[in-house]
């Protein structure tokens, strides 16, 4: 039952579940039980970008001349999403891993990861950029009451399952004495937490970033913060990818394609699903509060933002196939979907190409036409 | 083109051509460099445009390339003639949650369902336009739709991805 790095049982693939199968051995992709995380994978790897790429020269001066409650709003929510994206950027990797039974699964888990720390790392970019001293930025944050109490909400679920698997990943199944605690590991309890931390993560990278990045819009839509914005639409077409990962590992548990378990598992947690996604919302309406506790901006208040929020739970619980939970119809912030579209982010003054090109493609076709008239 | 120029420039291989750049790199004299051809016509190599004010204040989502032509009206634009080939016309119903209005549009010109609805003033939501996101889903009431390539969002059964779809009959959809 031990964690080992390559399992040396020989076993067939396609018989293999996403979760709690055979452990992953040879990483290959030639059979491939679940296509789409192969083309998530290619996706993703024609997405790297790096933050350095966006100027942000330009962000400095209008950071200084913004009024001290939007410098509160600016700073608390890139704060926000620093720690949105330091969670994103492990704890798939430490949560998943150890139980993944398929290698092109596993590749998607790590390359979704990484994208995650490459966020990370323009948040740094970012804040070096607006203040002397970027410590004082990145120390509140887990200071902060406001910050830490939506890190307990967003890393909840991760810590409940993640507790419970580390000893199953050992132990196995059953009733164990650890440290003198009896502690009872059934591998059902384990998909239900499993399921729920999808859930979870789901709603973090479907509604809790989008929250984020309508505000990190609302600045440039009134030409302030553009560079910023820059990179927000690059994490933002990263995180759509990702929320369509999360979506399609929910939907395949909930339709037992590999898993007959899983499916039972889902149909017990259907109140958990509406629950997860009624608390995130109430949460981030709380965090709309705390931001705009000194005045709102030009374009975005404290209510518009609650209703994106409602907007935003309706459509994306409404993608996993359950009915709205609000009463909003209608999308409060128009304007937000031409920002989320990258198509045409410009990065740096001197590339003027659209950002969804190839690095390093080249032409390799070569017809008898190439050689028409060529004679020696 | 000819096998030599695929290889190398003409010009630097006809003999007596001054080379206007030292291609010698052991020779680092600065009176190799100089324009020769430009040197005594009196005219300026380069002449620099004048600036042209913006037609647009500074700071405004320049970055931003709608289409300039409502791909519904192709008169507007012109576009290339199918010789004796009419392009089929779909009627679209479109009808939204919580909202008993329903909108009756047309698909003929457009190269997606999305272009198509945009240009006729239905709002849908959207982010990628490439199939990835699924934020533009919409409910399929009846009718079917062709995909150019499989969107790689997940697409409930009775849905669709106005990004990246056309249609195939008249369509009724719902918005929600």
């Amino acid at each position: 039952m031990a964690y080992t790095t390559f399992n040396r049982n020989e076993f067939d693939t396609f018989a293999q579940p996403m979760f709690f199968g055979e452990q992953v051995n040879v990483a290959r992709y030639d059979q491939q039980k679940h296509k789409i995380f192969e083309n998530l994978i290619e996706k993703q790897l024609s997405f790297f970008w790096r933050p350095e790429e966006v100027d942000l020269t330009n962000d400095r001066k209008d950071f200084l001349d913004l009024p001290e409650h939007e410098k509160h709003i600016f700073v608390s929510n890139l704060k926000y999403q620093t720690l949105l994206d330091s969670v994103q950027g492990r704890s798939p990797n430490v949560a998943l891993l150890p139980v993944v039974s398929l290698p092109e699964l596993e590749t998607w888990i790590e390359t979704w990861s990484f994208s995650e720390t490459i966020h990370s790392r323009s948040y740094t970019h970012i804040v070096r950029n607006i203040v002397p001293n970027p410590a004082e930025i990145f120390d509140d944050i887990t200071k902060n009451e406001h910050i830490t109490k939506r890190a307990e909400s967003v890393t909840k679920h991760y810590d409940e399952f993640i507790a419970l698997s580390t000893y199953y990943t050992q132990l196995g199944e059953g009733t164990h004495t650890i440290n003198g605690e009896t502690v009872e590991i059934n591998l059902r309890e384990l998909k239900r937490r499993m399921y729920r931390m999808m859930i979870s993560v789901n709603v973090l990278e479907a509604i809790r970033f989008y929250v984020s990045f309508a505000c990190s819009f609302a600045f440039a839509e009134r030409a302030k913060m553009e560079g910023n914005a820059k990179i927000i639409k690059l994490i933002a077409r990263d995180e759509a990818l990702h929320l369509t990962g999360t979506q399609h590992i929910l939907q395949i548990m909930a339709r037992g394609k590999d898993d007959a378990e899983f499916a039972e598992v889902a149909e017990e947690c259907r109140d958990d699903m509406v629950t997860i996604f009624r608390e995130a919302a109430e949460q981030e309406k709380e965090w709309a509060e705390y931001l705009f506790k000194d005045g709102s901006m030009i374009g975005l208040n404290k209510d518009i933002l609650c209703q994106y929020v409602e907007y935003i739970t309706n459509q994306r619980i409404g993608a996993l196939g359950f009915d709205p939970i609000f009463e909003t119809k209608n999308n409060p912030l128009p304007w937000i979907n031409a920002w989320l579209n990258s198509d045409n982010v410009q990065v740096a003054p001197q590339e003027a190409e659209i950002s969804s090109y190839l690095v390093g493609a080249i032409d390799s076709e070569v017809d008898t036409a190439d050689f028409g008239d060529f004679d020696l | 083109m000819s096998a030599a120029a695929l290889l190398m420039p003409e010009d630097t291989t006809k003999p007596g051509n001054t080379n206007p750049v030292n291609t010698n790199p052991g020779n680092t004299n600065n009176d190799d460099f100089q324009l020769s051809n430009d040197a005594d016509s009196g005219v300026d190599a380069f002449e620099l445009e004048a600036l042209q004010p913006s037609p647009e204040p500074e700071g405004v989502q320049g970055e931003l390339y709608l289409p300039e032509s409502n791909p519904e009206q192709p008169e507007a634009g012109p576009q290339i003639e199918l010789d004796g080939m009419a392009k089929p016309v779909f009627a679209v119903q479109v009808s939204h949650a919580g909202n008993d209005a329903v909108q009756s549009v047309s698909f003929q010109h457009a190269t997606t369902l999305l272009d198509s609805l945009e240009a006729q003033n239905v709002n849908v939501h959207y982010q990628c336009r490439e199939g990835y996101c699924g934020s533009c889903r919409v409910q399929l009431l009846d009718g079917e739709v062709h995909y150019n390539e499989e969107p790689m969002a997940w697409v409930n059964d009775d849905e669709i991805l106005p990004c990246c779809c056309i249609p195939k009959t008249d369509l009724n959809i719902k918005i929600d």
